[in-house]
């Protein structure tokens, strides 16, 4: 079972990981063509759900959700936004434990809602490149426990995230580049690999 | 090397430029909760409301258009970048009514994706909202999937169109139809010959050689095709109107508006000589030009360069770009 305590530990650790890599992923940014603020905008997205409250997965996944739109603009916090909101009408009504096809149930809801406000799928060299084998991996190891389970996503997150640097960009500032963004790595896939590997690692 | 701006603190540049907007026109506009720029006198609840989205920097686009007319509100984000979905959201909650609500989102990534999640989130609430999406820069070819073409200054005519429907009293499924239509029949080609700086943080953004420019640039000069030595007025509107005249298909017969919008550091004088080139190329094809435009809608900073834009007109369209406007920066 992974209990509301344990997740809340796995979001703040993922948001110290963030915070170590701040820097790395706005050159990530710079260098295949975005703004270069994505580093500063996943950090301040992580910042304002430090103040995120609930006493079970629907409520403090909401909070989450609610809290980083509240302070963030741009895409980074509509796309985190949307993904955690998604999240949160994914999981149970006030379960404060879920078991593996609870917790399954959550990442899919949170796939299917960030599906609605972006038109990336696989191969964009955006974050979904990341978190849709992330989610595909916890769907399917839904039999191997709950470990197994972020184990599997972190390893699908970062193949998918590695994979972007062979990918031409198709959203974003970076998209007018064309064959000029193939090479450096995603920077919201690789923000998005790094916060499963935080996942896995804290459990 | 320091920027040359007459600014205060960079955070606070989109506060007290709309502050200034505010003031200045207060007859107006006048602006709700800090980035909502909404009309001073209100149309009533029966019309169908006409909102748009973007960010600040590129003045006076796109609040300078609101007012009677033409938008009810225009909901602004910082420098250059989209406003967040909820903001877009509280605005459509103001103008909730039976009539609906039009949004006009420009083909830009963040605005889109904020679009996309206020009116998925509006629909939950029983909000009616229609999304027109601006797509028509022909820079990427004019094949290429609207996805992949971006939104320039060609939003602005269709506010006109979409403003006037509205004041109308047209239901907002004819509305979306006339504006659609004017949506496909328009095209624009931008270019550039001197980059900006970013107001916030100083960096230059699109930086050309002394004796360079580039035809199909961005909003924000984002790198594309068509880089060259500097051609005359001349040349340059030559080739512009050319590949318009090939995405529009106005032909002999045909009425169409021309517009150039001058990007912020290309003088008047400029624009109006490159517009009478234009204008004479449609004139010896035929095609009859009413209601035209010289002059700054969408700027990008201190960009140098301008963006044209030619609309094919159907017989409504004309009647309602000849309609009543009063906003800021466009009056009829």
């Amino acid at each position: 079972m992974l209990t509301i305590d344990t997740f809340k530990k796995m979001i703040a650790a993922a948001g110290e990981e963030i915070k170590t890599n701040e820097k790395y992923f706005s050159k990530l940014d710079a260098d295949a063509g975005g703004d270069g603020d994505h580093g500063t905008a996943i950090v301040t997205a992580f910042k304002a759900m430090e103040s995120a409250e609930g006493a079970d997965f629907k409520s403090y996944v909401k909070s989450l959700s609610e809290t980083l739109q509240a302070a963030a603009c741009g895409s980074t916090s509509t796309l985190f936004g949307t993904w955690l909101e998604g999240m949160s009408d994914g999981a149970a009504e006030g379960a404060t434990e879920l078991d593996a096809a609870g917790v399954a149930a959550m990442f899919n809801g949170g796939l299917e809602e960030i599906g609605f406000v972006t038109k990336a799928r696989l191969g964009a060299k955006t974050l979904m490149d990341a978190l849709i084998p992330a989610t595909e991996a916890i769907d399917a190891a839904q039999g191997d426990g709950i470990e197994a389970m972020f184990a599997k996503a972190a390893e699908a997150a970062e193949t998918g995230a590695e994979a972007t640097c062979q990918m031409q960009a198709k959203f974003g500032r970076a998209r007018n580049l064309g064959e000029r963004s193939i090479g450096p790595r995603d920077a919201g896939a690789s923000s998005m690999a790094c916060i499963f590997a935080t996942f896995a690692k804290s459990l | 090397m320091p920027m040359k701006k007459f600014i205060n603190d960079p955070a606070n540049l989109t506060a007290e430029l709309l502050e200034g907007l505010g003031m200045c026109f207060s007859n107006k506009v006048k602006i709700v909760n800090d980035k909502i720029v909404c009309r001073a006198n209100p149309k009533s609840e029966d019309k169908v409301a006409v909102l748009t989205l973007g960010g600040a920097g590129h003045e006076p686009a796109l609040s300078g258009f609101v007012g009677e007319g033409m938008l009810d509100a225009s909901v602004v984000g910082d420098i250059f970048a989209a406003p967040g979905a909820p903001k877009v959201l509280e605005a459509l909650r103001m103008f909730k009514r039976d009539a609906g609500i039009i949004l006009v989102t420009l083909n830009h990534a963040g605005d889109r994706m904020s679009a996309s999640k206020a009116i998925r989130d509006a629909s939950k609430e029983g909000i009616k909202v229609v999304e027109i999406v601006t797509a028509e820069d022909i820079s990427a070819g004019v094949d290429t999937d609207p996805e992949d073409k971006r939104g320039l200054a060609g939003c602005v005519p269709l506010y006109k169109i979409l403003g006037a429907a509205a004041e109308q009293g047209k239901s907002i499924d004819e509305i979306v139809e006339i504006g659609e239509r004017f949506n496909k029949q328009m095209a624009t080609l931008a270019v550039a010959m001197t980059g900006c700086t970013h107001p916030q943080n100083g960096e230059p953004i699109a930086v050309l050689a002394d004796d360079e420019m580039e035809i199909g640039m961005g909003q924000h000069g984002e790198a594309g095709g068509g880089l060259s030595k500097i051609l005359t007025a001349d040349e340059t509107a030559s080739r512009m109107i050319a590949e318009l005249i090939k995405a529009t298909e106005v032909k002999s017969g045909d009425s169409a508006m021309l517009l150039i919008n001058g990007t912020g550091a290309t003088t008047l004088m400029e624009q109006l000589i490159v517009y009478r080139k234009a204008g004479k190329i449609l004139a010896e094809q035929g095609v009859s030009l009413v209601n035209g435009w010289c002059g700054e809608m969408l700027t990008v900073q201190e960009m140098g360069g301008f963006q044209m834009i030619l609309c094919k007109l159907d017989e409504d369209h004309k009647e309602l770009l000849g309609a009543k406007a009063a906003t800021p920066y466009w009056t009829v």
